[in-house]
């Protein structure tokens, strides 16, 4: 089930900045792939937000907003930035299983309940070979260790220093999650998983590799088509999150040759790390002409705990922060 | 003149060897094929005596045009290479291993990991110095006609006491297999599980760089002989011995929150997440992992015991057979299957059943009872493997020890714990209700409308019950 009705989507700078990027990568490859011809699929919660974004700046106008929730469909069709926009009301999963489509397709699965994972992660794999040639899928999961469960604090053993103690039968806390990691994603767990993946920081990346090899089970299937990864992240303004971005393509077909330069161009195994601080204006402004460079104010700028330094995750992507604005009306 | 239609030729032909042989196996366990004859030439090396793996190591790279793996397990003597390695089929003279607890036993595994492979093989050894390869090359493979193949020496060998075999030529679809990332992820899981006692006692094996850990499946046990143990039974039958335990695994362990379980309990999901890998039961022949967490008919679930369901995902059987006469054991000639039909099997299925209807009971007793309060009586249960767990076990003063058998049946000793009030009933309580309801009521109880609909539930018969306890009314 969606919850984009109850999360402030516009006050998330790393979610703003990986939109950003998204949308960079469509008007990248527009050119060459005429993405104004493509149909766009995704959820847009009650604001429709990337809709507006993406018929504006890439000019699609066939797009269809899946929503689960009656209530929140309703008032969608009010607030539909455009009249190209068709409501549907249903599951993301079902309407991709229900849909034969006729050209290619942009498709976003933004997930975010976490109990469902591994079908959401085994239903965006199958769709590669469901859509026609040249669409681009993306998908978002909810990458919040915590929701692998809680251990309760008898079942775990807390070493103070950190170091495991050999004799307590009890597992870590991270080592409790990756037993519960394991039963969770059965085949689709990487192989090499360890304890230390199952943390805050680096949980989105064993996603992602499950994500992958999701996909490239699927390609195990058929010769004539291959896809291409364009675009991974891992971001947190508060809940981690991972995403992909992949382009399916016939077999042979060689990759939009602009991609290669693109910045961000970027797989699954290693994503890009978005974990920008909030910023006042003022501060934003400061460090945007000094460069940004590695220490900047007398006092501390807060991670998400993502990555390790704030100000290189500015430096990294200060072009795609958004500039928030309170505008009475 | 002789009449040439009164002699019916009866020999094999090539092509059923090099082609059709090789529909009979999957890619996957061609491979493990391969590990297999590396550890079996690393038991002959020993020579009888007990094998340090750990001084082991089978390197394995894959990549779309070649396939090696190379080990340093001895090598190939000149004259094991020149009368049985690349002849396909055993030899009855063929007296290795008599004495050994190999797994080779049909001389096949590396030709016809080979011919699936491509097109092209070159195997080079080294076996006390003695360095020579052997090419496989596809004019040989095309070629109807059994013609020797030439042992070449090498001169200085290029490895050490050992074997490294190098397909080119990969089949296409070969090669689209050995370029992608979920194969050599599911490879590495089956080479985990597979060779898992070996890699436990020290044996390295490394894919594309990368060492493959092993897949532990271990029960729990208490050192306290008062204290709970799994079902253990042991015996030797005809040459095979056969070790049997059935116990908890380590999920019973994990109780986590309570709230995490009366959220969509009957999702798909949550069923899948209750069914670990090393659930269910995993048999060892000579070490090697032949199924590995199998819930199926096979072992027993579903023919006298209840079908596989989630409640069991704590329960894990392992079986081990050993032998030095590897014909005795119940595997097929893959090796990654069992012979349903042997007489072993059939014997120890019983024992099997026996010890899962001691764990389904249990399971069962402790069924409307949250996990946490199962987890407390097990948190200081150490995971150990079947051999330690016979070991342990067979220890205790009240396992039973007659004429070679060794068996310990929990459920008779009392040392199971039981759930608490056992006396007080209790029921689960599940049912389905649109989610604009739950979310009402969510709203309405908690004033937030993302409250899990286990919690919602639970509520809203508490606030009915309280209610129907005061007024002493029906509705």
């Amino acid at each position: 089930m969606s919850q984009a009705n109850s999360l402030p989507y516009h006050l998330r700078p790393n979610k703003a900045a990986d939109r950003e990027l998204f949308l960079s990568l469509l008007a990248r490859l527009s050119g060459t792939l005429h993405l104004e011809t493509f149909r766009y699929v995704g959820l847009g919660g009650p604001f429709m937000e990337d809709f507006r974004m993406v018929h504006s700046r890439i000019g699609i106008s066939d797009m269809i907003c899946v929503e689960e929730d009656d209530a929140v469909r309703i008032r969608q069709e009010f607030n539909r930035p455009a009249p190209c926009i068709a409501c549907v009301q249903n599951t993301l999963e079902e309407y991709v299983r229900s849909t034969d489509f006729d050209k290619p397709v942009i498709l976003w699965f933004d997930f975010t309940d976490p109990k469902s994972i591994t079908s959401q992660i085994e239903c965006f794999a199958s769709t590669t070979l469901e859509v026609p040639d040249f669409s681009i899928l993306r998908i978002t999961l909810n990458a919040n260790p915590e929701t692998l469960g809680r251990p309760k604090p008898d079942e775990i053993q807390t070493p103070p220093d950190g170091t495991k103690d050999p004799d307590d039968m009890k597992p870590t806390l991270n080592e409790w999650r990756l037993e519960r990691f394991r039963k969770r994603m059965g085949g689709l767990t990487p192989n090499d998983s360890k304890a230390e993946d199952m943390a805050r920081s680096t949980f989105g990346r064993a996603l992602l590799k499950s994500v992958q090899f999701a996909v490239d089970r699927e390609l195990l299937q058929v010769r004539n088509r291959r896809i291409e990864w364009l675009l991974a992240t891992h971001y947190a303004d508060g809940q981690p999150m991972a995403t992909a971005t992949l382009i399916v393509l016939p077999t042979g077909e060689p990759l939009p040759i602009t991609m290669s330069s693109w910045p961000f161009y970027t797989k699954p195994s290693s994503p890009l790390i978005l974990d920008m601080p909030i910023l006042s204006s003022r501060e934003r402004l400061a460090l945007e002409s000094s460069g940004a460079p590695d220490k900047f104010f007398d006092f501390t700028l807060p991670t998400a705990g993502l990555a390790e330094d704030s100000y290189a995750s500015f430096r990294q992507f200060y072009r795609v922060y958004p500039h928030f604005a309170k505008v009475d009306l | 003149m002789k009449d040439p239609l009164v002699k019916a030729q009866a020999y094999p032909t090539k092509e059923f060897f090099v082609s059709m042989l090789t529909r009979d196996i999957k890619l996957e366990d061609a491979i493990l094929d391969l590990i297999d004859n590396c550890l079996d030439g690393a038991l002959r090396m020993a020579n009888g005596q007990s094998v340090d793996y750990s001084k082991h190591l089978v390197t394995i790279k894959m990549t779309e045009h070649e396939f090696f793996i190379e080990d340093n397990c001895g090598g190939i003597p000149r004259d094991v290479a020149a009368k049985y390695a690349f002849k396909m089929g055993r030899e009855a003279s063929d007296s290795r291993d008599s004495e050994s607890e190999t797994i080779g036993m049909y001389g096949v595994g590396m030709k016809r990991a080979i011919f699936k492979m491509g097109g092209f093989a070159k195997v080079e050894t080294c076996h006390r110095g003695d360095a020579f390869e052997v090419i496989i090359s596809s004019a040989w493979l095309g070629d109807p006609g059994w013609s020797e193949l030439d042992i070449v020496a090498t001169g200085t060998p290029s490895i050490q006491s050992g074997t490294r075999i190098t397909v080119e030529k990969l089949f296409s679809a070969v090669s689209h297999h050995f370029k992608n990332s979920a194969f050599e992820n599911g490879l590495r899981t089956s080479v985990s599980e597979h060779f898992t006692m070996f890699l436990q006692r020290g044996l390295q094996i490394v894919l594309n760089g990368k060492p493959i850990p092993p897949v532990k499946v271990e029960v729990l046990v208490f050192d306290d002989d008062s204290k709970p143990a799994p079902f253990v039974y042991e015996k030797l039958i005809q040459d095979v011995t056969v070790s049997i335990t059935v116990g908890l695994n380590r999920s019973v362990q994990l109780g986590g929150d309570d709230s995490d379980e009366t959220d969509d309990e009957d999702s798909v999901e949550m069923d899948r997440e209750r069914s670990s890998a090393t659930a269910g039961w995993t048999v060892f022949c000579n070490d090697r992992a032949v199924i590995v967490g199998d819930k199926s008919r096979l072992t027993g679930w579903g023919d006298g015991i209840p079908l596989y369901h989630p409640q069991f995902a704590i329960i894990t059987g392992i079986v081990e057979f050993r032998s030095s006469n590897a014909k005795q054991l119940p595997i097929t000639t893959t090796k990654r299957a069992l012979d349903a039909n042997s007489e072993i099997w059939l014997e120890a299925l019983v024992k099997m059943k026996e010890g899962m209807r001691v764990w389904t009971t249990y399971t069962n007793a402790w069924k409307n009872y949250p996990r946490s309060e199962q987890a407390k009586h097990w948190n200081a249960a150490k995971p150990l493997p079947v051999r330690e767990v016979v070991t342990k076990i067979a220890n205790r003063p009240t396992a039973k020890r007659q004429e070679g058998t060794i068996e310990y049946n929990p459920s008779k000793k009392d040392v199971l714990p039981q759930p608490p009030h056992k006396t007080v009933n209790t029921r689960k309580v599940v049912f389905i209700r649109p989610i604009p309801e739950i979310k009402e009521l969510s709203e309405h109880l908690f004033e937030n409308s993302d409250t899990p609909p286990g919690i919602v539930g639970q509520k809203c018969f508490e606030v009915v019950l309280s209610q129907a306890r005061k007024t002493g009314k029906k509705p």
